[in-house]
């Protein structure tokens, strides 16, 4: 067994590996992140995840719902680290899963992958708790510098299931429940997924617009997906300009531009983003960096989705997550089997400059693994004072 | 200079040979400490109007080093090895860091006069300042935002500062000084605003921005909550109180109240209190808040050791702590304005703040290496975090940088909004 998958078995035990070995694992992980570009080109089928912040267990849960590396390929979104108390074992191991797969799984920078925000949020903490010095922060903090900007998910079919069962949206929740939208016959969710659909996919292809991913969202300074690759990315989190407000801002129901409460990035409306995937050819912009208590929420008549992955947040938030499963293109989704289907099934509602037709898409819904698989560590609430002291 | 910096210079300090490495130091090093004693004489006589206030850089530096901005020329490395100066104790007057107090009495409420400390904003019509209006909390002074407010102004000279004493406090005075209830504070502080506008003059508000400091905090949300400020309120800053975490200290107020000190000789020994208990980490804003909150017994002997005693019963207030924060975290994510939380060394959200701030409701800071009164430990850091949320959330500050590329152009139908 060769180092590597030693560490992956450590790791997916959770438990820390040596420095030295951190040391190794950072240095393969930034020669292989090197070569990649600021928007990583992946094709569909992929599973596309939201925000994990060290909740180790639940990433655990997350790879049993959606499947293991490499059967399923990843792309995860940003934000591995800080809140949660095992930052250090999930980034580990989703970077060794990464040098030893590089193909078969993705990671992209969110706004938490920054020395400023780790020093408070967590991650600093709990290296030196860890390890009783700060060269495993910061070995990891070079690597956040090596991490691709966005990706942009390519040949996604415009389904998912097959059969009887096909269609364009697919709800699975926590208890097996399924729920199935098909094109034009209506439902909800954000916007009725019928009029996600429009006339634009023409052409003999069926094929879906790409897919962008990125942590948080647009730029008023960005106007194209080839503008991204323009950037130095190699560089802490800025505190303004094009690559933070990728990893800042958030979708609003405004029009144009606005100022974002975080005091990072912009709000941007549904006029931006339909502008966007039409001047760029993308059927939906797929982000995390927002909790949604349902795991995902489609905005903009699906033009947009957030995609959430760490269930009850923070421990105690009350959440659900999801991950987002999007098929190849007239081909069967993952571990889906049988018939594969073609072409949309008719109905095509909506119309103008819309959106293109979005591609099917699967949401696993899970909930956080059980009390009794996490050793947690008594977390005691720092309630000490408030008035003087 | 962090105390464990100081500690390691000290300690390397002791290791070096007695005589200083070249004689001309010598002199210089005297002259540099005579100079400083001398200004600090300058500002206990309360004589020092005509000049620069000192500077409020004080929070991580020793206060004996740099309660000046005066332009000596210290040769801090050529100092020889000799035992630290006695830090100094003595009260700072206000008037270093305000430009005028105001005492407001409502038509309504003859008998009550608020107190409050008052630089005007720059009154330009093409470019009005800003108003920062603070709240302290339960026991504190407005003398407590008295180097916050300077450190605003340094970075934003337009900027005006408002700090009351709220009721009970300070040299407020009402008829009811025991009624603390959140909405007898939140009704005050909206009096305290429209008493000043009177007094300036003003036809309309300049843009406000509340700041507020534990119960302050509660106090500008339920202000800004109940949209009384209209169009005029930009933001709310709310100073290290976070609704979990203050309903489950109140169980623990009174061992503290109970352990502190129930009064002292003097002031000097208050403000040496706050300073070595570390409830004042920096003892330069000690040395200004801390006289307003004692006051001195009217039958106090000569050398009663208890002759100062708190001008605030905060025991006597407990009928109204849950009041104070429950709802605390609703009002703040849902009033209208920009929103900032600052806390104090660790991030200890509740369940509400937690989701908020995961969904971009809100910008929160956490100041490491602070104590609760954040705003004096650290006043610059905290200045600086406010002058830039004053400046994002200026309504007519959304100006969007020019794109790269130019595969659409924003129409004309297209317009910024800013929330």
């Amino acid at each position: 067994m060769s180092d590597l998958d030693r560490y992956i078995e450590l790791l997916r035990s959770c438990k820390p590996i040596p420095e030295a070995s951190v040391r190794e694992l950072c240095h393969k992980a930034r020669e292989l992140l090197i070569e990649e570009s600021n928007v990583q080109i992946v094709d569909a089928p992929v599973t596309i995840c939201g925000d994990i912040h060290g909740q180790f267990h639940d990433l655990m849960e997350l790879f049993r719902v959606g499947g293991d590396v490499p059967d399923t390929n990843y792309l995860f979104m940003g934000d591995f680290v800080d809140r949660g108390f095992y930052s250090l074992e999930s980034f580990l191991l989703l970077l060794s899963l990464k040098v030893r797969y590089p193909d078969r799984i993705t990671l992209i920078r969110g706004n938490h992958e920054s020395r400023q925000i780790t020093t408070v949020y967590g991650f600093y903490d709990e290296c030196m708790r860890k390890y009783g010095s700060a060269s495993v922060w910061r070995h990891c903090c070079e690597v956040f510098d090596y991490l691709a900007l966005g990706a942009l998910v390519i040949g996604a079919g415009p389904s998912v299931g097959s059969g009887e069962e096909e269609c364009e949206l697919e709800v699975v929740q926590t208890n097996g429940d399924i729920t199935r939208y098909r094109r034009g016959h209506g439902g909800h969710l954000g916007g009725p997924p019928g009029t996600g659909a429009s006339g634009f996919s023409g052409g003999s292809s069926q094929s879906a617009g790409a897919v962008l991913c990125v942590h948080g969202g647009l730029s008023p300074v960005i106007a194209t997906v080839d503008s991204i690759r323009l950037l130095d990315r190699k560089q802490e989190v800025p505190h303004e300009g094009a690559m933070c407000d990728l990893l800042w801002s958030d979708p609003d129901d405004i029009d144009g531009w606005g100022l974002s409460p975080r005091g990072a990035g912009f709000l941007f409306g549904s006029d931006i983003v339909k502008h966007f995937n039409y001047a760029n050819n993308l059927s939906l912009i797929a982000r995390a960096h927002q909790l949604v208590m349902e795991g995902f929420k489609e905005m903009f008549d699906s033009s947009i989705v957030t995609v959430w992955s760490a269930p009850n947040y923070c421990y105690r938030c009350g959440n659900v997550a999801a991950i987002l499963e999007l098929n190849e293109e007239n081909g069967a989704i993952l571990r889906s089997s049988g018939e594969r289907g073609g072409g949309v099934t008719g109905g095509i509602g909506g119309g103008g400059m819309t959106v293109r037709a979005g591609p099917g898409r699967r949401y696993r819904v899970y909930e956080a693994a059980p009390q009794d698989s996490r050793g947690m560590p008594a977390k005691k609430p720092v309630a000490d004072y408030f008035l003087l002291q | 200079m962090s105390d464990l910096h100081k500690e390691f210079l000290k300690a390397k300090l002791r290791r070096l040979p007695l005589e200083p490495p070249m004689p001309p130091t010598n002199q210089l090093s005297e002259l540099s400490i005579l100079s400083e004693e001398m200004e600090e004489e300058a500002e206990d006589g309360g004589t020092n109007h005509g000049r620069p206030p000192p500077s409020p850089l004080t929070d991580d530096s020793s206060s004996a080093s740099s309660a000046s901005s005066t332009g000596t020329i210290k040769p801090l490395f050529a100092r020889p090895p000799q035992p630290r100066k006695k830090p100094t104790f003595d009260p700072i007057p206000w008037q270093t860091h305000f430009s005028q107090e105001l005492r407001l009495t409502s038509p309504d409420s003859p008998n009550a006069t608020f107190h409050a400390y008052f630089t005007p904003p720059l009154a330009s019509p093409t470019n009005p300042g800003p108003l920062f209006i603070f709240h302290h909390g339960a026991g504190s002074s407005g003398l407590s935002f008295a180097l916050l407010a300077t450190s605003i102004r340094r970075l934003l000279p337009s900027a005006g500062v408002l700090s009351p004493d709220c009721r009970g406090h300070g040299e407020t005075v009402t008829s009811d000084d025991s009624d603390l209830s959140l909405s007898t504070l939140s009704a005050d502080l909206l009096a305290m605003i429209h008493l000043t506008a009177q007094h300036c003059g003003w036809t309309k508000f300049p843009e406000i921005v509340l700041v507020g400091h534990s119960l302050g905090g509660a106090v500008v949300v339920d202000l800004a909550a109940s949209g009384k400020l209209g169009a005029a309120l930009l933001g709310y800053a709310v100073l290290d109180v976070v609704e979990g975490s203050a309903i489950d200290a109140l169980q623990s107020m009174h061992t503290y109240l109970s352990s502190r000190p129930s009064g002292f000789a003097s002031l000097s020994q208050g403000i040496e209190w706050h300073t070595r208990s570390r409830t004042l980490r920096n003892p330069t804003s000690a040395r200004i808040s801390v006289p307003a909150l004692l006051t001195r017994q009217a039958d106090a002997a000569e050398g009663d050791s208890r002759a100062w005693r708190w001008r605030t019963d905060l025991a006597s207030t407990q009928p109204f702590w849950e009041g104070w924060f429950v709802g605390l975290s609703r009002k703040f994510l849902s009033a209208v304005g920009g929103k900032l939380l600052i806390l104090a060394g660790t991030d200890r959200l509740d369940k509400e703040l937690m989701i908020g701030q995961m969904q971009g409701k809100y910008q929160l800071l956490v100041l490491p290496e602070v104590g609760h009164f954040v705003h004096e430990d650290a006043p610059e850091k905290t200045a600086a975090a406010l002058v830039e949320f004053y400046r994002r959330n200026v309504r007519s500050a959304l100006v969007l940088p020019p794109k790269v590329g130019d595969m659409y152009r924003p129409a004309a139908g297209m317009h910024y909004t800013s929330i």
